[in-house]
């Protein structure tokens, strides 16, 4: 009894695998050349990939997290030697030649992709805003707020309320400005430093499991060179806008997820 | 429970998640099987956060206690 296997492809790079540290993640990891590409598969049962499993598995968050960190793990073991174009979870085959057979049909676009990532890494920086700390901050440096809460204790009621409604409006844009000024200020002074920049959507508190709310996701292509630069703009973030209510969250280097810059969908479609 | 976090590095497993369900080559066609066309990889988060609200569900409320919202 032998259940059918599918074919999991991890990454693509154009030099040879160093496989030695992955022994424990999964079974029957292997690699194959094509095209002066190396593969990063494994076999896997149809039962928990195949449609219908993946469908059920995919609803199981302990399977999410377990198989999208093997997927993370096998890739990051690759990269600590090579340049490497990172698949999404769940990208299957039927069988190793189906797999060939993309290789053979994209092999000049995953090496331009592999060309363009020589010699650079993807860095992520996630920005959380603590409202609550950040309008203390306004409300202590805006003049025209200040200016209104010394008005509305020489008010008599009635315009006091109404001075009080006016602040808590005044408060609210002014936070938002000042979430988008910080955030798009960070971004930009980033970017700069960076070959290549993404803004990804925003994650819900459900996801991040944080008090505070993300107020950017992004991502970038910083040469090996620039790390060090990057990350002291990190910390130089950091001193500026940490005790403002921000909380900024660096981490990498990560697999260039976000700068593969291939999806076959758009020419199928053309 | 699997020990999902144990890079050298602090990383969450959002992290991960992030990255890994929702960004990276998406291959179709006739070489790639059928569940890369399948609405629920390309929902990548949005499937994780349906599963952390179902896990919460589970969890979080006992049978006598209050209905959570079903959103």
């Amino acid at each position: 009894m032998t259940e059918n296997r599918l074919v999991y492809l991890y990454c693509v790079t154009n030099e040879e695998p160093k496989l030695t540290e992955t022994k424990d993640l999964v079974d029957n990891l292997y690699f194959f050349c094509h095209r002066g590409l190396y593969a990063v598969t494994s076999k896997v049962k149809e039962s928990e990939f195949g449609e219908e499993g993946l469908k059920k598995n995919m609803a199981d968050l302990e399977w999410v997290k377990a198989n999208a960190s093997t997927h993370e793990k096998i890739i990051e073991q690759v990269m600590a030697n090579a340049d490497v174009i990172p698949f999404k979870f769940g990208t299957l085959f039927n069988t190793d030649d189906s797999l060939k057979a993309m290789l053979e049909e994209y092999s000049e676009e995953f090496k331009t992709i592999l060309r363009k990532l020589k010699d650079k890494e993807e860095w992520g920086v996630k920005i959380y805003c603590d409202t609550n700390k950040l309008k203390e901050s306004v409300i202590n440096n805006e003049p025209e707020i200040l200016k209104i809460e010394g008005e509305i204790k020489s008010s008599p009621p009635g315009k006091a309320f109404f001075l009080e409604k006016k602040k808590t409006e005044l408060l609210a844009q002014e936070v938002n400005r000042k979430i988008n000024e910080y955030s798009q200020e960070s971004f930009q002074l980033l970017e700069e430093l960076s070959f290549e920049a993404r803004i990804n959507k925003l994650l819900p508190k459900e996801v991040t499991e944080r008090e505070d709310d993300m107020v950017l996701n992004s991502a970038f292509l910083v040469g090996k060179n620039e790390v060090g630069d990057f990350i002291n703009m990190v910390d130089t973030l950091k001193m500026h806008y940490e005790n403002k209510g921000f909380f900024i969250d660096c981490t990498g280097s990560w697999p260039p997820y976000n700068f593969c810059g291939f999806s076959n969908q758009k020419v199928r479609n053309a | 429970m699997h020990d999902v976090v144990t890079k050298s590095r602090d990383v969450t497993l959002l992290e991960v998640l992030d990255r890994v369900l929702d960004k990276g080559v998406v291959i179709s066609g006739d070489a790639v099987i059928s569940v890369a066309d399948v609405d629920l990889i390309y929902l990548g988060l949005k499937v994780l956060l349906s599963s952390v609200e179902t896990m919460e569900q589970l969890r979080g409320a006992p049978i006598t206690g209050p209905m959570q919202e079903p959103t």
